[in-house]
């Protein structure tokens, strides 16, 4: 029995070092309706700095603590300042784009000055261990656990008794009325960034001295979890992610107690879709709470979407199609097979998050089932290889509908995390069900690509093929869009309680457009399954669906063509780089700063 | 050909690529210029770390090479292309070397989704794809244009559970390895070796790479009873688990694989570290002349640096490149024939190190039996911790 005493402690420290990067996301979020992307990259820069301060400049731990939080809270202003007040006007997703853009540009600046390699950022605090069941804790865990706590008390107090707190209180409930009321939004906001980052840089550096490691790798796993345990106990909510992280931390352990420890992360990414299904506000939303997201969509604003003349995109069309006469190199070729596999995504995930609203950010998955099954069905069963894609895209339609339909009731940006964790159980399943996805040795020797017995294998039949299979999912999605079904997608997005007022069933409507996105998603995973003969767990990760989101935002939402250009300007921008080397993800991400600073619409606007 | 002037030369090459590579390679090939490998490996990305070190590796051999007089009098260089990792732009990435006239061989990439992916263009492009880090037990059969001196799992694990089991005495291990192809491999090597030499298992735990958090884990090892821990982790993780496993009260004797070698495990673990036991492929005292001068010569390129399992990795690719491209020229497929050709090329990590025509991997690993002594990595003199 004495185990379990174990598990929930170590549950618990856990849980408090996921706390100091969840309440960082929360107050954030209470006040901007905001999943601050780059809260785990201030977190790393935290860490960095911290390491300077522990190693070169052998500061004290209170100055070393002052100091990071105060180069940390200087980082976040001068986010706020320039990377979102600018974007407060527009469309509610551009700010949600440009922290990944700041995030990007951040890690990789950490990158570049302080090198990939993991430092051991030493502990500045006496190693005296106190026994506690059959483990021992450290002064450290106290420190973090006070930190922790602390901070959200301070919050708590700050943001229920102070002037200040209250317009910080006012500006989330509605920020047109507090504006009127005579409240500084722009000073709030600053505060609340400032605090954030601050808090988030002490995280990093406490993180980094608990481990004594600190890689650039570390930001993306936190944020995922600080996501993750503020969702659980209430966006926005600043007590609420305290108990959400340690509550986290006890699912995970004890996860790993009955099962073992590959279904640690399986067990975390459970609790928050079932929280979220049952109890959508968080844990511990009180009844009384108004609603986390408008009732009508705002989220995404209508634009107007450039019109491209008919016989402009028939001449593009044809130009793509011709391509592979004229003398270009199969480099540009495979380049350009790239950007219509992640077209094919794009188009699914532009009917789904930009017609009908469901902003998913677990779309990766998608294209790991139809992977799995063309790759399964022309090994196992001997299918041809043109019907397992097929297969993978039926596969996808339905699975894929399946497993995300637990999201329909939800709103706005509570939709984007449930499907960000659906697309991580998709992942995990894969690496545990060794008996059908062969776990993490993954499926080599997958045939080529081949139609009717003749195999493709030249680059230019292969752009050939991916080009014109897009071209005809996007035709079709193209009517789709123009039939009455397309305009009952838009009037869900665009209203959703009046739609249903005009007799709507929003979860089946919500279900087609996923079957049909999910048919697109799953047939460019079968597609790239072919292609690249090996997959595994990692071939399609979570970078695969932010990198697809930013395709489709960048394109403008719901935009067909916006997709394919959007998957064309991402696929190619980093290739164009490439002279640049190391610096080419940083220049990646500073022109998607400026497009969504300056085009937030999108290139061709929302349709 | 040599009278080809330079303008010439560019102006053919960016035809041959514009082309797609059509044109005769050998036309191009001019003494003066360096002879041009490709490499494919992550700079950026969560990977970043190992293309950093390879890196490292591949330019200390390039200085000896150089110094040596180059291949038959020509420089040879390399062409690094970051890929991330990533199976998309590893195959860009490699539609890219194969349509370059000037690039010889492939070396790379880093993980097995990456490399593998790219291997059906190399392979139906004719260049060879030479995985130095690809241990995945069916990177080769990919085709005969891919060859690897990565340690075959099948050759490493034997060695490490023997060291466990037979040199230290351990009947009941615990195994924890990281969850991904290689982790998966070496796991079902060890716990066949360690079986077979008579040892039980007495739980194994995967983990996946970005785990940082092991305590949980830790009382599942401590529940299982095992008088030994072994670490199939790379050096990053390998020192998280072994300072959580002080930290929650394990004592027993932990045995880590080869991968964990590297100065930054001892900077990353500190003193938890301390009399684990890591059997690798060379160590510092080693008296062999090659790692000597490896090492030395390391040390002298880069500031006192001590150089790591991957370094390692990367200095011997790029010194049984030069090897092959001795033999085979700079023509692909003479290439791919000079693998079969080549003896005895000195290497850290084997000795010397032929390819087994059959499998196109090297056989026959060296081996060192290491403990952390007072901070250092140093000969295990065969008392018990």
């Amino acid at each position: 029995m004495s185990s379990w005493l174990d598990y929930t402690i170590n549950g618990l420290i856990v849980g408090n070092v996921y706390a100091l990067v969840a309440v960082g996301l929360a107050l954030i979020f209470g006040v901007s309706r905001l999943i601050n992307f780059a809260q785990g990259s201030i977190y790393l820069v935290g860490a960095y700095i911290g390491w300077v301060a522990v190693v070169q400049l052998h500061t004290p731990l209170p100055l070393t603590i002052i100091l990071v939080a105060v180069t940390s809270a200087i980082v976040g202003l001068v986010i706020e300042r320039f990377g979102l007040r600018p974007l407060q006007n527009s469309v509610r997703i551009a700010p949600l784009l440009a922290t990944i853009g700041i995030s990007f540009v951040l890690d990789q600046l950490v990158m570049l000055t302080f090198s990939p390699n993991p430092r051991a950022l030493p502990s500045q605090l006496p190693d005296v261990r106190f026994q506690i069941g059959g483990g021992t804790i450290g002064p450290l865990d106290l420190l973090i656990a006070g930190v922790g706590l602390t901070s959200a008390l301070l919050l708590f107090v700050f943001l229920r008794y102070s002037k200040l707190g209250w317009a910080v209180r006012a500006t989330a409930q509605d920020r047109d009325a507090a504006m009127q009321m005579g409240v500084d939004v722009n000073r709030v906001n600053q505060a609340v960034f400032g605090i954030a980052a601050a808090l988030g840089g002490v995280s990093g550096l406490l993180v980094g001295m608990y481990y004594n490691q600190i890689d650039t790798a570390m930001s993306l796993q936190a944020t995922l979890k600080g996501v993750v345990a503020e969702v659980v106990g209430g966006a926005g909510n600043v007590p609420g992610a305290v108990i959400g992280s340690l509550l986290l931390g006890l699912v995970e352990s004890y996860g790993v107690a009955v099962f073992g420890t590959s279904y640690r992360n399986l067990f975390a990414f459970l609790l928050l879709v079932l929280v979220l299904v049952l109890r959508p506000n968080g844990l511990f939303a009180s009844a009384r709470q108004a609603p986390p997201e408008p009732l009508t969509g705002t989220f995404i604003a209508p634009s107007r979407p450039v019109r491209i003349p008919r016989w402009a995109l028939l001449a593009a069309a044809a130009a793509f199609a011709i391509l592979p006469l004229l003398p270009v190199s199969f480099y540009v070729l495979q380049t350009l097979i790239n950007a219509w596999l992640l077209g094919m995504l794009a188009l699914s995930l532009t009917l789904v998050a930009g017609t009908i609203g469901q902003v998913s950010l677990g779309h990766a998955a998608l294209l790991a089932i139809g992977a799995y099954t063309s790759a399964l069905l022309s090994l196992t069963f001997a299918v041809p290889v043109g019907l397992a894609v097929i297969g993978a895209g039926l596969m996808s339609a339905a699975l894929g509908t399946l497993l995300i339909s637990p999201s329909f009731r939800l709103r706005g940006h509570y939709v984007s995390i449930a499907t960000l964790a659906i697309g991580e159980i998709v992942s995990l399943v894969i690496l545990n069900w060794e008996s059908v996805t062969r776990g993490p040795i993954g499926i080599s020797g997958i045939p080529p690509l081949s139609l009717f017995g003749h195999e493709l294998i030249s680059p230019t039949s292969i752009y050939w093929f991916s080009f014109g299979v897009m071209v005809v999912l996007a035709l079709l999605q193209g009517r789709l869009l123009g039939s009455h079904l397309g305009r009952s997608f838009r009037a869900i997005r665009d209203d959703d309680i009046a739609a249903r007022a005009y007799g709507l069933s929003l979860n089946r409507y919500k279900a087609l457009a996923f079957i049909f996105g999910g048919f697109a998603a799953g047939v460019s995973g079968g597609i790239a399954a072919h292609l690249y003969s090996y997959i595994n767990h990692e071939t399609f990760n979570t970078q695969q669906s932010i990198l697809a989101l930013t395709v489709v935002i960048l394109g403008g939402l719901g935009n067909v063509v916006g997709a394919i250009v959007g998957s064309v300007a991402l696929v190619g921008l980093p290739e164009v780089f490439r002279i640049a080397a190391e610096y080419r993800i940083l220049i990646y991400g500073i022109v998607l700063l400026l497009l969504v600073r300056f085009r937030p619409q999108g290139l061709l606007g929302t349709m | 050909m040599s009278n080809i002037d330079r303008r010439t030369l560019v102006r053919g090459s960016l035809a041959a690529m514009m082309a797609g590579a059509a044109i005769s390679r050998g036309a191009v090939a001019d003494t003066s210029e360096p002879i041009l490998l490709g490499v494919s490996g992550p700079l950026t990305g969560p990977n970043a770390q190992y293309g950093t070190q390879w890196k490292q590796g591949f330019d200390l051999a390039l200085d000896e090479i150089l110094a040596a007089g180059g291949i038959n009098g020509r420089k040879l260089a390399y062409h690094f292309e970051d890929s991330q990792s990533d199976p998309r732009q590893s195959v860009a990435i490699a539609q890219k070397f194969v349509s370059d006239p000037r690039i010889v061989m492939e070396l790379g990439d880093f993980s097995s989704p990456a490399s593998m992916a790219a291997s059906p263009i190399y392979q139906r492009a004719g260049l060879v794809q030479f995985g130095f880090t690809n241990s995945h037990p069916d990177f080769t059969k990919g085709g005969d244009f891919m060859w690897s001196t990565s340690v075959s799992q099948a050759d490493e694990q034997p060695l490490l559970a023997s060291y466990a089991v037979k040199r230290l005495g351990l009947k009941k291990l615990a195994v924890l390895h990281l969850n991904t192809d290689w982790g998966r491999t070496s796991r079902d090597y060890f716990i066949n070796a360690a079986k077979e030499y008579g040892a039980e298992i007495a739980v194994t735990e995967g983990y996946i790479a970005e785990e940082r958090d092991f305590r949980s884990t830790l009382v599942r090892v401590r529940d299982s009873n095992p008088d030994g821990l072994v670490l199939i982790s790379y050096y990053s993780d390998g020192a998280l688990i072994a300072r959580q496993a002080r930290q929650v009260g394990l004592k027993q004797v932990i045995c880590a694989a080869s991968s964990v070698y590297s100065p930054k495990f001892l900077e990353l673990g500190g003193d938890a570290v301390e009399d684990v036991h890591v059997g690798t492929r060379y160590f510092p005292e080693d008296p062999r002349p090659e790692v000597q001068k490896f090492i030395a010569g390391f040390k002298k390129k880069y500031a006192g640096l001590e150089p790591d399992a991957f370094n390692a990795y990367a200095y011997d690719a790029m010194n049984m490149a030069a090897a092959v491209v001795k033999i085979g020229g700079t023509d692909r497929r003479a290439i791919r024939d000079a693998f079969a050709k080549v003896k005895d090329v000195s290497s850290v990590i084997f000795g010397t190190a032929t390819f087994d025509v059959e499998s196109r991997r090297v056989k026959g690993a060296m081996n060192a039996e290491l403990v952390v002594r007072k901070g250092q990595f140093a000969l295990w003199d065969g008392k018990p911790t």
